[in-house]
């Protein structure tokens, strides 16, 4: 900003400081934000690992034995067993997500909503709900073994490597399909009609499709990774009665269980942290130097393929087969075991009733939890949402690298550690008692709660984004400047279009997500005032399977019906251009 | 304009967004305060802030506040995470008082200088008089017992009488127990088989050894106490070695049938499980004050009332230390053998157990 020069000089400098202070006071926010929610929790926690006695939780300032104790027994075991299961769901989920985008974006197949609705809904259902659904089929005594069918070897398989490694891959899909089908979408159809007028065949367009592609596939390889290795749900269902241990359950057993073991976990952590770490590397190795912005003010919406009838009934079967084992056989297990009270017993012969839901919906125990997560998930999303828009935006820039890669990695960090353990970490943070002499007293409140969720939250968001927001070329902005636009209305009249649906994707994730949360509502949530994740938790350890399991499906179907009504509200209400972009005619 | 400056109106608006989405939701804890251990202004009435596991905790809360005018904040949560939360705090406890099963977390807590010594001064009966440690560091205020042996009469009419018998032949694999690294009465229940083995000179070699020839007989280890009833229930399992008000609301509860009928022995002489609480060392003296008469009411007539009322399948099935109140029908009368374990000697000992659990007998 020009500064008249009738001004005193003295006058000047101290204006231009306070402009630029003022320039960089949002940054300065914004990184404050990130050091709070994300890196003191983060490294504090780590940090125990070296020096148990920072926080009083041994007599050594400097120790190694938190990684002795990290490398041994069953501790050893779960560090291995999780390398293989992150592994294999992230390859499996890349190809199979990867199966689903193409078929929804490039054929024109019948029920495209339905493949698609599907996907968001898988994403809704947290991980250990699948297992449990699957449980409930296969176990001894369960719904198989009443219709007397043989599942002897089924079961074999469920409660082993193959189940765990199958149920994260099912949880798995949906985060690859939405990276990778962002990046579909944004591809246009250009390339592929080039590399056909160069006489390139279905193999080299196939090539050419990947290679543009590969931030997408790369994010979704690094994301599903990342989340396999520190999912818990499945960790402390399926693998857990499958005697698999894997490395977030054994850190959970650390910090849970007396005498807890906070410098093992921390330990723990850190080769959770080394996993993520990997990936990570894996990912710039691959799109170092390379650039991938396909999207610009020449791309135009790709054609959907007809395909021949054979081809079309081998997909509708492939794609409905997918769905019955990643949905129909959970949701029959929740829902069946929430209409009976007799499942699963030697009794046999259930009794179908709605008892289970008219507790759940009159008990103030049980519906108050749900109402009280349903506000917490709409904050969380809402601001969720706009952070990773700016944490997307930095990472995609093509200066700061360095800040760019310092986010990048801290995100990388916040997803590869459990939910339990950022928990922890929080309440060393904000239980200081240098919080405490500095007035800050948000430990035990639903401000540190939803701070939780908002960090836990961040990554995945950040990374649904990631793709669309790396593909939108910088020079329709600037066109819509030198046209006359001011910055904000540039963003609202150019981006916003471009990204309104990679936004409300991110928005629905993070909802749903947050909405059946378990590991951080477990050790941050307020006295008085637990989250509906932490109501199931008490009516399943009390063994009332019918309450907690009818809780479970209501919340998922409120969760669904909020989605539904936002999307049913961008559907009506958004400008026809909006809907239209980013999908293929 | 260069690329910072374009994404700087994106971070304002997240950053206050969020700032102002924190101030709408951080005023809104109902109940919870900061700083637990503050004294509120105007009243002059600290908050008791309570962490428990105990299935009747709510109830018995509420009729405290409303017998004394004293405010309490429960933080009611399994036993694991109570004591995680209780050792991440350790620098800064938010707890005014500490109430779950078993004391062996609260011997730990004591040699920490974490526990505040009270002597309630109520006259117990013969059980709760044994389970008092010598300097009042924590006070005893019902009890347990582990194991007691759930079976299911439909299917099998062998009853053992003593750990030794459960290495039959008539018990292969049909046997299952709790893993004690997830299951907070577990660590008690093999501590207690060790003493009773071998006592505290050479209890736990001994131990090791009988839990691998177990192990060699088919154990099956479950979880926790309702994953150990689900395994019998379904059949995966005849005999369940579990905590006594487990076994007993699973007979109060569980659906019989020409199938499954569930029913409770005991193992020679029991181990007692105390139901303990604990209070702050660093709490306000007004907070310690207000702790003292919490202990009080709970070991009343009236608190004693509640504990029994609350939750009559679960926590409630306990058996009073407090003379002349009687146990709730459906958990039946204490078992005339039971030992004490010296928590300040097994409790140290709980990590060697589990690891020995972990690799040798799970």
């Amino acid at each position: 900003m020009a500064l008249p020069m009738s001004i005193p000089l003295a006058a000047r400098v101290r204006a231009r400081a306070a402009t630029g202070w003022a320039r960089n006071a949002p940054f300065a926010l914004f990184w404050l934000l990130v050091a709070a929610i994300l890196l003191l929790p983060i490294l504090l926690f780590l940090l125990v690992a070296f020096s148990p006695r920072l926080f009083d939780q041994g007599p050594a300032w400097f120790s190694p034995a938190g990684f002795q104790g990290a490398f041994q027994g069953p501790m050893l075991q779960g560090i291995a067993d999780t390398l293989l299961v992150g592994a294999v769901a992230a390859a499996v989920s890349a190809v199979v997500g990867f199966a689903v985008a193409w078929v929804v974006q490039r054929t024109r197949v019948p029920g495209r909503r339905l493949w698609t609705g599907s996907m968001f809904a898988l994403l809704l259902v947290p991980s250990y709900l699948i297992a449990l659904g699957w449980e409930r089929l296969l176990e001894p005594q369960g719904v198989l073994d009443l219709l007397h069918v043989p599942d002897s070897v089924a079961r074999g398989l469920l409660f082993g490597p193959v189940g765990v490694i199958g149920v994260l891959t099912v949880k798995g899909i949906p985060f690859a399909y939405l990276a990778i089908s962002a990046g579909l979408r944004g591809l246009g159809e250009e390339f592929e009609a080039a590399v056909r007028v160069h006489g390139g065949g279905r193999a080299a367009v196939a090539k050419t499709v990947l290679a543009l592609i590969a931030p997408a596939i790369w994010s979704s390889l690094a994301i599903v990774f990342a989340e396999s290795i520190s999912d818990f749900g499945v960790a402390s269902t399926l693998a857990n009665d499958a005697h698999f241990p894997v490395a977030t359950f054994e850190l959970y057993n650390a910090v849970d269980n007396f005498p807890v073991q906070f410098p093992v976990a921390a330990a723990v952590g850190w080769v959770l942290l080394a996993m993520a770490g990997l990936a990570l590397l894996a990912q710039h190795a691959a799109l170092r130097g390379r650039s991938y912005r396909v999207l610009g003010g020449r791309t135009r919406p790709a054609r959907r393929r007809e395909l021949s009838r054979p081809a079309v009934a081998g997909v509708l079967g492939a794609m409905t087969l997918l769905l019955l084992g990643c949905l129909g056989v959970p949701t029959f297990g929740a829902v069946s075991a929430s209409l009976m009270s007799g499942l699963g017993t030697l009794e046999g012969g259930a009794d179908f009733s709605l008892d289970n839901y008219r507790r759940a919906l009159t008990s103030p125990a049980l519906y108050q939890p749900l109402l009280y997560s349903a506000l917490l998930a709409l904050i969380t999303a809402t601001v969720t949402v706009l952070l990773g828009l700016v944490v997307a935006r930095m990472l995609t820039a093509r200066r700061g690298r360095s800040s760019a890669r310092m986010l990048d990695l801290l995100l990388l960090t916040a997803v590869a550690l459990p939910g339990i353990v950022f928990a922890a970490g929080y309440i060393f943070t904000y239980n200081l008692p240098l919080t405490d002499d500095l007035g800050i007293h948000l430990y035990e409140t639903t401000t540190l709660l939803v701070l939780g969720y908002i960090a836990t939250a961040l990554p995945p968001a950040a990374r649904v984004l990631f793709g669309s927001v790396g593909q939108v070329q910088e020079s329709l902005r600037e066109a819509a400047r030198v046209h006359g636009s001011t910055g904000a209305g540039s963003w609202l009249r150019v981006m916003l279009p471009l990204l309104a649906r990679p936004l409300l994707s991110a928005w629905s994730l993070t909802f749903g997500a947050t909405l059946l949360e378990l590991p951080v509502s477990q050790l941050l949530y307020p006295p008085n005032d637990p989250t509906v994740s932490v109501g199931i938790e008490k009516a399943l350890s009390n063994y009332d399977y019918g309450g907690g399991t009818a809780m479970e499906v209501l919340a998922v179907l409120a969760a669904l019906a909020v989605i539904g009504v936002v999307w049913g509200i961008f559907q009506l209400a958004a400008p026809a251009g909006w809907r239209r972009l980013g999908r293929t005619s | 304009m260069n690329a910072w400056n374009r994404r700087r109106p994106v971070a304002a608006l997240a950053g206050v967004l969020l700032l102002g989405a924190l101030a709408a939701c951080g005023g809104n804890t109902s109940g919870s305060t900061g700083s637990a251990n503050a004294v509120s202004g105007g009243s002059g009435t600290a908050p008791l802030v309570v962490y428990s596991s105990q299935g009747y905790d709510s109830a018995v809360t509420k009729a405290f506040t409303k017998a004394t005018g004293i405010p309490v904040s429960l933080d009611d949560d399994s036993t694991g995470p109570l004591l995680a939360k209780v050792a991440a705090e350790r620098n800064n406890p938010q707890w005014g008082l500490l109430w779950v099963d078993g004391d062996t977390a609260f011997a730990e807590l004591d040699k920490q200088g974490q526990l505040l010594d009270y002597n309630p001064n109520v006259t117990l009966t013969k059980a709760g008089q044994t389970l008092v440690p010598a300097n009042h560091s924590y006070v005893p205020v019902s009890t347990t017992a582990v194991p007691a042996l759930v079976y299911n009469a439909a299917k099998v009419s062998a009853v053992p009488t003593g750990w030794q018998d459960l290495l039959g032949a008539a018990y292969k694999g049909k046997v299952g127990m709790n893993d004690p690294s997830q299951s907070g009465p577990t660590f008690p229940l093999i501590a207690g088989l060790m003493n009773q083995l071998g006592g505290e000179s050479g209890g736990v070699k001994a131990g090791e050894s009988y839990l691998s020839q177990l192990k060699a007989n088919g154990l099956q280890v479950h979880p926790t106490n309702g994953d150990t009833l689900h395994a019998l229930e379904t059949g995966q399992i005849d005999y369940g070695l579990i905590q006594s008000s487990a076994a007993a609301g699973e007979v109060a509860t569980a659906k019989k049938g020409p199938n499954y009928q569930p029913r409770v022995a005991y193992l020679g002489t029991t181990t007692l499980l105390p139901g303990v609480i604990g209070i702050d060392k660093g709490a306000p003296a007004k907070v310690q004050a207000e702790a003292e008469k919490f202990v009080q009411y709970v070991l009343s007539a009236a608190g004693q009332h509640v504990m029994q009322a609350a939750d009559p399948t679960g926590d409630s099935l306990y058996w009073p230390i407090v003379p002349g109140v009687d146990p709730v029908a459906a958990i039946g009368p204490m078992p005339t053998s039971y030992q004490r374990i010296d928590p300040y000697f097994w409790g140290p000992l709980e990590s060697q157990v589990n690891t020995f659990f972990d690799n040798s007998v799970k």
